[in-house]
């Protein structure tokens, strides 16, 4: 019997050893920091929520082990797992593999290896992993690889937050990159100016941005001036007020009433609707409160009804005139800013403004450059035919549509040839020589046969415009064609945060510059340059010298065309390409010829940057409504010609017309 | 008595008006709804609204082929007058619907429900509910029928004063008036123009008071009315020009500076044709649009205008039966072709679609016309007429062809 017990006894003592020495095994897994926190609150660990997880990051933050970023950067991206059999949480080696490869948190070691079914993953929501990787931002500003703390400093801008701030300026110290140096002074200075603790602090740190016109800047300030409109009996004295509002001027006095419903300072008015609402309710008979109900066909006679109902106590009275507006006149209105401090807000407010202004002035610059942009698209599609009507005296309906040959031209190159630089260079040149020869074909066979009959002329070659759009849209299809800019023509060059120009349209722009030198010289510099002002001036007495006017008009036309080609190669570059591309240009090449006057580059350039300018300056003052804009535009147009009929440079001779 | 002794001295006006009449009378017996109803109720739209785009080409022949303005903006004038009619159309109609509806109401309607309801419904679609200040006179059809005439004939005057006593001339004219019915329509597109922007006035063939009486009836009613205005129209427009008036305006035309010279003021005889031609405009189009049933502001782009430059040419101007005849013609063929009706020609490798390849028709036929045949179809009426006159009579040249409508250069 004794014996018995006695082996009872040693098989309790063996399984209590076992049992201690399991205890002791699993004590000696919690010893790391990380995971002793992790195990103290597992529950919350298990099951994260964006409100609970705050406090247990704080606890791990706290452990300062240098492996806390590893560890919150896996959990972050769902790669910590837990074992089944006893609840601690592991890093895996490879996350594909079974059975898994398990890293112990703390110390980095293997700690085994587990069957995949018997470990769970952590799978922190989204929220979650946005307060994780707010803690993470910390370890990454002093992370030994600039490109992380770049990163890290990339998150902050992002999204601030007060608890940044502190990190932040630890890890300025350390800093050694002086990019990133500065990037970190001047973050700091953000998060100063809204989060620091310390009023003085923040005005210094917002006075230190005065003039600084960055969207960052403006970003962090607006936000300081957020006001909310109050109203209130009388002015509360620890508010920060950012202004009074009078009712009737600053505020309407409907909505500064309609304020004082809402604060329960005043009873709610009875609108039109619950008015007729309360009338039909107490519809009796075809009567309401004695008045017949087909004589309310007006609001006073409704009124007088409702006043009539509410003498019966049937419904609450309405408020007077009176009583509303004496009820605004015993209130305050005023706009309070969030922002608690006086300081702050007056010195943000002045920073603000002397921004602003700066910003201003760099917004007149950027519209500048908008607008040089858009002339010399303008006179790239304008000075062709500026050439043609002031040397043959023909406006030429179909010149936007050489501007669609061009266009289609270097789609069709593209096509062929798949190297976008190869394809532009090539389709210049191919462009300009396919208009060319479509314009001396349009001289030779119609233009030509007539001569001194401007207004058939312009018919004709309507016809002509006509005819070639719709073949344009039977070869190509309807649909927008695109043609691709190469490369290094993406993107933009930017001054600073408000001024940029995109390098398509600095392109454009070197093309009209290349294109004026070049006809200048070709008008005043060579043989045929005289010939054709020669012609311009008078073609009679220009025949009888032994020019041929035939032979210079057609070469005249060709040229228009070819450049017209050339015009469409480079607005395809940023536009698509349609069969209506020319005609949606063609109203304003003519305009940009009309201001600027016939025959003369320098008119069509004078021209061309007016009209440019100007359109970009009416969309300015009204950047909703582009077809206002142009419609203004337009108006004008008309009204300048009042004053200047022949255009800025009124030629003289033969083709200033009668 | 005038009327009669001119009549005489123009045979040619009292063979086009039998000819319309005779037109009127076989179309409204052909129709549905007064005769044995071969025609459809939709082509006798079709064919008032021809006659519509008749009387506007004469419009532009008088301005054009006998004054030598070509205006590339007179459809801005044609759509004007049918917005004009279309919005007491429009209100007027979208009323009784409204007042049908409050009726049901437990309350009588008051006027500003009414307002607010109509202003919502025609509104609703560009985002508003307010009845904008241009609308005031939508409720009267009176003052609607005098803005038709007014209002194109405002604009006429304000532009074409603004225009001649700046002494533009020539294409510079052209691209002047195409520049006004681009801006017009610009601003039209915009939603906050007051007129439903792109959406246009819609609904406009039903005619309010007479919901109950069938499109069938009503589109003859339009054509008896457009053929009546193209009758008055032409007659007008042929006393317009047989007279003095009319010399002095031709002369204009073929040489400007020698007339001003003479001591006529020529921009008041250049006012007075463009904004008398800018009312005809806008009556037709006042007739066009409840045919159409629809208006908007793509009506009035540049290119309409242009086409109707076309269809002048090619009919013949400086002849109001050419501007007539090219009217006709060309809107019914281009109907024709490009509903799809003209029959496809296969040619093996490739079918010519007409709906596609009716416009590069149209261009390069028009060139032909404007190279080889100058005085368009109208010129080939007149060279029958004068071979036949040559055989049996002196010539009495009834509406004296145009020289070459040029200005020196």
């Amino acid at each position: 019997m004794h014996r018995g017990i006695g082996l009872i006894m040693v098989r309790l003592f063996v399984a209590l050893a076992i049992a201690c020495l399991g205890a002791i095994g699993t004590a000696h897994a919690q010893t790391g920091p990380i995971q002793a926190v992790l195990q103290e609150n597992r529950a919350d660990v298990e099951r994260a929520s964006r409100r609970t997880v705050q406090p247990v990051l704080d606890a791990i933050v706290a452990t300062g082990s240098e492996r806390v970023p590893l560890f919150l950067e896996r959990w972050r991206d769902r790669v910590v797992y837990q074992r089944d059999a006893d609840g601690l949480f592991f890093l895996v080696e490879d996350e594909d593999a079974d059975p898994m490869r398990l890293i112990d948190i703390d110390t980095g070691e293997i700690a085994g290896e587990v069957p995949e079914d018997d470990m769970s993953q952590l799978r922190p929501n989204s929220g979650v992993r946005g307060v994780i990787a707010t803690a993470l931002v910390q370890f990454q500003l002093s992370d030994p690889d600039p490109e992380r703390r770049a990163a890290g400093l990339t998150a902050i801008e992002r999204d601030p937050e007060a608890s940044h701030l502190t990190a932040l300026r630890a890890s300025i110290e350390r800093e050694a990159d002086p990019a990133l140096l500065a990037r970190k002074m001047r973050l700091e200075r953000l998060l100063t100016a809204t989060f620091d603790e310390d009023e003085a602090a923040r005005v210094a740190a917002i006075e230190s941005f005065a003039g600084d016109i960055a969207v960052d800047v403006r970003a962090t300030l607006n936000p300081l001036l957020a006001t909310r409109t109050r109203a209130a009996e009388t002015l509360p004295d620890n508010a920060n007020i950012a202004r009074v509002l009078e009712p009737g001027t600053d505020i309407a006095i409907d909505d500064a009433y309609a304020m004082l419903v809402t604060a329960d300072l005043a009873p709610a008015l009875i609108d039109a609707d619950t008015r007729d609402a309360a009338l039909i309710a107490n519809i009796d008979n075809g009567r309401v409160a004695g008045v017949d109900v087909a004589t309310l066909d007006s609001n006073a006679a409704r009124d007088a009804a409702y006043a009539a109902l509410a003498e019966t106590g049937a419904v609450p009275p309405a408020v007077t005139p009176d009583e509303r507006a004496a009820a605004v006149a015993d209130h305050v209105f005023f706009e309070t800013y969030n922002e608690p401090s006086q300081a702050v807000t007056t010195a943000a407010s002045e920073t603000l403004r002397a921004i602003e202004s700066r910003v201003g002035a760099y917004r007149v610059v950027d519209l500048g450059l908008d607008g040089l942009s858009l002339a010399s698209i303008y006179f790239l599609a304008a000075i062709g035919l500026a050439i043609t009507f002031g040397v043959m005296g023909v406006i030429n309906m179909a010149h936007g549509e050489f501007i669609m040959i061009g266009a289609y031209t270097g789609f069709v190159v593209q096509q062929l040839v798949p190297n976008y630089t190869a394809s532009i260079v090539i389709a210049l040149p191919l462009a300009f020589a396919i208009a060319f020869l479509a314009g001396v074909a349009l001289e030779r066979l119609v233009i030509r046969h007539l001569m001194h009959r401007p207004l058939e002329t312009l018919l004709a070659t309507f016809g002509i415009s006509i005819a070639l759009q719709q073949l344009a849209k039977n070869i190509f299809g309807t649909q927008a064609r695109p043609l691709t800019a190469p490369e290094w023509l993406d993107g933009a060059w930017s001054l600073n945060d408000v001024v940029s120009i995109s390098y398509i349209r600095i392109a454009i722009f070197a093309l009209a510059v290349i294109f004026f030198v070049l006809l200048w010289f070709i008008l005043n510099r060579t043989r045929l340059g005289l010939e054709v002002r020669a012609v311009t001036q008078n073609a009679r007495m220009a025949a009888s010298m032994g020019i041929s006017p035939d032979r210079v008009n057609m070469l005249t036309f060709g040229l228009g065309s070819g450049i017209a080609g050339i015009a469409g190669v480079a607005i395809g570059l940023y536009a698509q390409v349609t069969s209506e591309l020319g005609a949606s240009y063609i109203v304003q090449s003519f305009m940009t010829v009309v201001v600027g006057g016939v025959g003369n580059i320098w008119g069509t350039l004078a021209g061309a940057g007016m009209i440019g300018s100007l359109q970009k300056i009416i969309e300015w003052f009204n950047p909703a409504n582009t077809l206002a804009a142009q419609t203004y535009m337009i108006i004008f147009i008309i009204i300048f010609i009042q004053f200047r009929p022949k255009g800025i440079f009124a030629l003289r001779g033969r083709a200033a017309g009668d | 008595m005038i009327e009669r002794t001119f009549l005489l001295r123009h045979p040619s006006v009292m063979v086009f008006i039998a000819l319309l009449a005779l037109f009127t009378i076989g179309a409204t017996v052909l129709s549905e709804g007064f005769g044995i109803g071969l025609i459809s109720t939709s082509f006798v739209k079709t064919l008032g609204k021809t006659l519509c785009l008749c009387l506007i080409a004469i419009a532009m022949d008088l301005v054009w082929g006998y004054c030598g303005i070509l205006s590339l903006g007179h459809f801005a004038f044609f759509g004007l007058g049918g917005y004009m009619i279309g919005m007491w159309l429009m209100y007027e109609r979208t009323k009784s619907i409204v007042v049908e509806q409050l009726d049901a109401a437990a309350l009588p309607p008051t006027p500003d429900e009414v307002r607010e309801a109509i202003g919502s419904q025609i509104f609703g679609v560009v985002g508003g509910s307010d009845i904008p200040v241009i609308w005031m006179f939508a409720d009267s059809l009176i003052i609607q029928l005098a803005l038709v005439v007014l209002v194109p004939g405002l604009l006429a005057l304000v532009f074409g004063w603004l225009a001649f006593r700046s002494r533009v001339t020539g294409v510079y004219l052209s691209i002047l008036t195409q520049a006004m019915t681009l801006a017009l329509s610009l601003y039209l597109f915009q939603n906050d123009s007051g007129l439903r922007g792109n959406n246009g006035l819609s609904g406009l063939q039903n005619i309010p008071g007479a919901e109950t009486i069938s499109q069938d009836v009503v589109s003859i009613w339009f054509l008896w009315a457009s053929a009546f205005a193209l009758g008055a129209g032409y007659l007008f427009a042929a006393w317009m020009v047989s007279g003095k008036f009319g010399n002095v305006v031709r002369g204009i035309r073929d040489d400007e500076a020698r007339v001003r010279f003479l001591g006529y003021n020529v921009e008041a005889y250049k006012l007075v044709v463009f904004t008398v031609t800018a009312v005809i405009a806008g009556i037709a189009g006042a007739l066009y649009y409840p045919q159409a049933g629809i208006i908007n502001p793509a009506e009035i782009a540049p290119i309409a205008s242009i086409y109707l430059a076309v269809w002048v040419a090619i009919g013949g101007r400086g002849r109001l039966y050419g501007a007539v005849i090219g009217a006709a013609l060309v809107s019914l063929v281009s109907t024709w072709f490009t509903s799809g009706q003209a029959p496809d020609i296969p040619l093996g490798f490739y079918t010519i679609e007409w709906v596609d390849w009716w416009l590069v028709l149209l261009g390069f036929g028009f060139v032909l016309v404007t190279l080889f045949a100058p005085q368009g179809l109208g010129g080939l009426v007149d060279a029958l007429v004068r071979n036949r006159q040559a055989v049996a009579a002196p010539p009495t040249a009834p509406v004296k062809p145009a020289e070459k409508a040029s200005e020196a250069t």
